[in-house]
């Protein structure tokens, strides 16, 4: 109800019509799967670097139609992150400014669920640029994989300590882990880790062995 | 790009592809999550894509029988979508499964474009070795590179004085049977070779040569002991050298290096094994020659040289040695008396490495041998010497049931023949594959002939015999079971039990029915050919599989062998590349259709 209201009141700020796809019933079993590098952990100092997402359609991830974009940087980019993502000043070749990313991004996403890790952080890093250009923040539906994680864990160890970390998840849900840490790997990951955990809500079987 | 899209670049057949094909699959293939026990293609259903697993299990089955299992970084879906077909199996997801998708269409193309893709797909698995063995080729030319002369291929020093009249030099070198002089002179060597004197005797009376010194090639090059042959090589083929004198670390001469022995060393080290032992006057030479024989084994296999002929060197030394020592042991009474005869895997010429041995031997009736326990004794003493383990099963001459006579042996056929049990029908088999190896050759004849007579009169003996090949699981069912059942072999399968022993006892069968007095599997598939029961194409799988087998087998002993742990027939399956476990898989595929093949011609599922 309350939620409903919040939606038409976001709706309702939306300064251009062409965007109004993104408030659109979402597609059955279609979700998006995204995550941002950035320059720092802090929403209100830091930028976005590059956005990294994947669409997923049932059990498949849509790898061929993944998305990765590269923001052009106002100001170098600092020691610190560069080596957390080892993206270089370099690397950033073929950037593009921000808003036009940001546009990109939400011609892709459509009205789809939005999946992710720490997902709060990736949509206020998007929110945040988002505001000042439309009026709006992202009205899609949003799936947390960390606390489908919690609630499958929780559900079997009580009053246990979960450790939420990506690396330990994906090990603990023994997917395969990749090599490289840029935000497309990361989506690629977040969304295998979302379908297996999906899948194992439906079959109890399987999450016995987990 | 998807780092997992990275690491398919490096899997073979993908690895044959260019970037724009890789552009084609990055904007094309998706990765799909199948949960357990999803039926992933069904029989007689079309595919529509190329299956890439990143993680997981699948089996191909066909009703209850499995065909195959795919495993992490394994393809499959190739064939039927390059034949256009509809699968004939089912695919099911035995362990939760993450794989790419390479769609029908896009998969096509690359085929189309790229002939060594398309090629991977049609190769035999024999194919797929030999694209394993041109990588191994490289560490082969790494071994040879840092060999280092060794003594043991040197010709002794034949040395004058410089002041040796020349005529006197050439009596002694031709007394001495030397190929070439080296001159002693005040500071350093000289040599005399062919060259040499045909330059004396072109220029003795112009140029009043006399002694030595007049004629020697001076000063030479030398090497020093130790030297990389490798770079004696490069000096002897870069100044046409062909005798070459090696000096200790004092400067003296300590031997003289021949081109043809450095050429014969690169080519093939058995050769000199085999003169060493047939030259050798007493047994400590024998035992010091053939000690070498496994190193030699581990050159030749890296080089590349199928095992097969690998085989047939070591088989062909090993009987060497055996006839060396039969004579130096055995009493001269004995070797007109007695016949020594190999047998098992020694017998067949199949031994590589010093796994077991199997040995016996057959008296003439009316002979009473004295000593036998004493005499037998001392010879498994040698073998044990020279490093055979014993044979586990006891099948040694030491073993009065494996020294006895001719008549002794019949009885036993007839036993094996008349009152069967599973034990004497694999003694049975043992002695079938045995050959002759020293003394009278006829004894051992006379018992072949008077077995293969026997079976022939009591034909119904055979599909019992045979039953043997169904003592051990389908190897391709021990796959899947693998992790969970053998906790002391994880990961790894019994290439002998899974494989090995169907084919090898099933070709053994064949040959007793069909009278083949060739003991060797090979030449045993060949001869099932040439009487028409094989055709050429199932006798080239045949032949194939145990090619692939022998190699696999082979590889785990020699890494068993370089770390100092007993010999068994376990492979592993993590250790095996891609290539391998897809050759591994068809040698599988053979060997249970030839099993299938052997159930129908011997009735094996009414032989109760």
């Amino acid at each position: 109800m309350f939620e409903r209201w919040k939606q038409k009141r976001n709706l309702n700020r939306l300064k251009e019509e062409r965007f109004s796809f993104l408030f659109e019933e979402a597609k059955a079993d279609e979700y998006v799967v995204f995550d941002c590098e950035t320059t720092g952990l802090n929403p209100k100092v830091d930028e976005i670097i590059s956005i990294g997402a994947v669409k997923i359609k049932g059990n498949k991830i849509l790898t061929n139609e993944a998305l990765h974009l590269l923001v052009q940087q106002k100001e170098e980019i600092t020691h610190h992150s560069i080596t957390i993502h080892q993206i270089r000043n370099c690397d950033l070749d073929g950037a593009i400014p921000l808003d036009e990313a940001i546009e990109k991004f939400l011609y892709y996403i459509g009205s789809r669920t939005l999946v992710g890790y720490y997902l709060e952080f990736d949509v206020a890093m998007i929110n945040k640029t988002l505001k000042p250009m439309f009026g709006i923040t992202l009205p899609n539906r949003k799936e947390e994989v960390s606390a489908l994680y919690y609630d499958q864990k929780i559900a079997r160890i009580p009053q246990g300590h979960i450790d939420l970390r990506f690396d330990s998840m994906v090990k603990d849900l023994a997917l395969p882990n990749l090599p490289g840490h840029d935000a497309l790997n990361d989506a690629v990951m977040t969304a295998m880790m979302y379908i297996k955990l999906k899948n194992m809500s439906r079959n109890k079987g399987a999450l016995r062995r987990v | 790009m998807i780092a997992l899209l990275e690491n398919l670049k490096i899997d073979i057949p993908f690895s044959y592809l260019d970037k724009g094909s890789f552009g084609e699959i990055e904007t094309s293939a998706h990765i799909a999550y199948y949960p357990k026990s999803t039926v992933l293609i069904q029989r007689h259903t079309a595919l529509e894509s190329l299956y890439y697993i990143i993680k997981g299990r699948v089996v191909c089955q066909k009703d209850e029988e499995m065909i195959d299992v795919y495993q992490n970084h394994d393809t499959f879906g190739g064939i039927e979508l390059i034949e256009n077909k509809t699968s004939d199996y089912d695919y099911r997801v035995e362990e939760e499964l993450i794989c790419y998708e390479i769609p029908a269409k896009v998969f096509l193309t690359l085929t189309q474009e790229n002939q060594a893709f398309r090629a991977y797909f049609f190769s035999t698995m024999v194919e797929r070795m030999a694209l394993l063995k041109d990588k191994k080729e490289f560490s082969a030319i790494g071994d040879l590179m840092v060999s280092r002369v060794d003594t043991s291929i040197l010709h002794e020093v034949f040395m004058v004085q410089a002041k040796t009249p020349i005529l006197e030099a050439l009596d002694q070198m031709d007394r001495a049977n030397a190929t070439c002089i080296l001159v002693e002179n005040a500071q350093g060597y000289g040599i005399i070779t062919d060259k040499d004197l045909r330059h004396y005797i072109l220029n003795k009376e112009t140029k009043n040569l006399r002694v030595a010194a007049d004629i020697q090639t001076y000063p030479l090059s030398t090497i020093h002991e130790g030297e990389l042959l490798f770079n004696i090589l490069l000096l002897m083929t870069g100044q046409s050298i062909k005798h070459l004198p090696v000096l200790d670390e004092q400067g003296k001469a300590i031997g003289i290096l021949e081109l043809i022995d450095l050429l014969s060393y690169f080519s093939n080290q058995t050769h000199l094994v085999s003169v060493q032992v047939e030259k050798a006057q007493t047994l400590d030479a024998v035992i010091a020659a053939v000690k070498r024989v496994n190193v030699i084994i581990e050159a030749l296999h890296t080089k590349g040289i199928k095992t097969r002929y690998i085989a047939k060197l070591v088989s062909e030394i090993n009987r060497k040695m055996y006839r060396k020592i039969f004579t130096f042991i055995m009493p001269k009474e004995w070797h007109e008396k007695s016949n020594f005869i190999v047998l098992g895997s020694e017998g067949r010429g199949e031994q590589l490495l010093r796994t077991d041995q199997d040995n016996a031997l057959i008296f003439e009736d009316s002979f009473e041998p004295k000593m036998l326990e004493e005499i037998t004794h001392r010879f498994i003493a040698v073998l044990d010497e020279i490093g055979f383990p014993r044979c586990a099963g006891n099948v040694m001459i030491i073993n009065p049931k494996w020294a006895k006579s001719l008549r002794a042996y019949k009885n036993d056929i007839d036993t094996w023949v008349d009152a069967p049990t599973y034990e004497g029908f694999m003694d049975m088999a043992i002695l079938f594959d045995s050959m002759s190896v020293a003394g009278e050759v006829s004894l051992h004849q006379r018992l072949i002939a008077y077995m293969i007579q026997k079976v022939q009169e009591t034909k119904t003996i055979l599909p019992h015999f045979m039953r043997a090949i169904e003592h051990f699981d389908s190897p391709l069912g021990l796959f899947s079971q693998f992790i969970s059942t053998d906790k002391e072999h994880k990961n790894q399968i019994d290439i002998k039990k899974g494989a090995l022993f169907a084919l090898v006892h099933g070709v053994r069968g064949l040959a007793l029915e069909h009278r083949i007095t060739l003991t060797n599997t090979t030449l045993r598939i060949k001869e099932l050919n040439t009487i028409g029961y094989l055709s050429k194409e199932d006798a080239k799988n045949l032949i194939e599989a145990l090619e692939v087998i022998n190699t696999l087998r082979l590889d785990a002993q020699l890494i068993k062998q370089s770390k100092g742990e007993p010999m068994d027939n376990y492979i592993s399956l993590n250790t095996l590349s891609k290539i391998e476990r897809d050759a591994l898989k068809e040698v599988l595929k053979t060997v249970n259709a030839f099993k299938k093949r052997l159930g129908h011609h011997f009735h094996l599922s009414v032989v109760g």
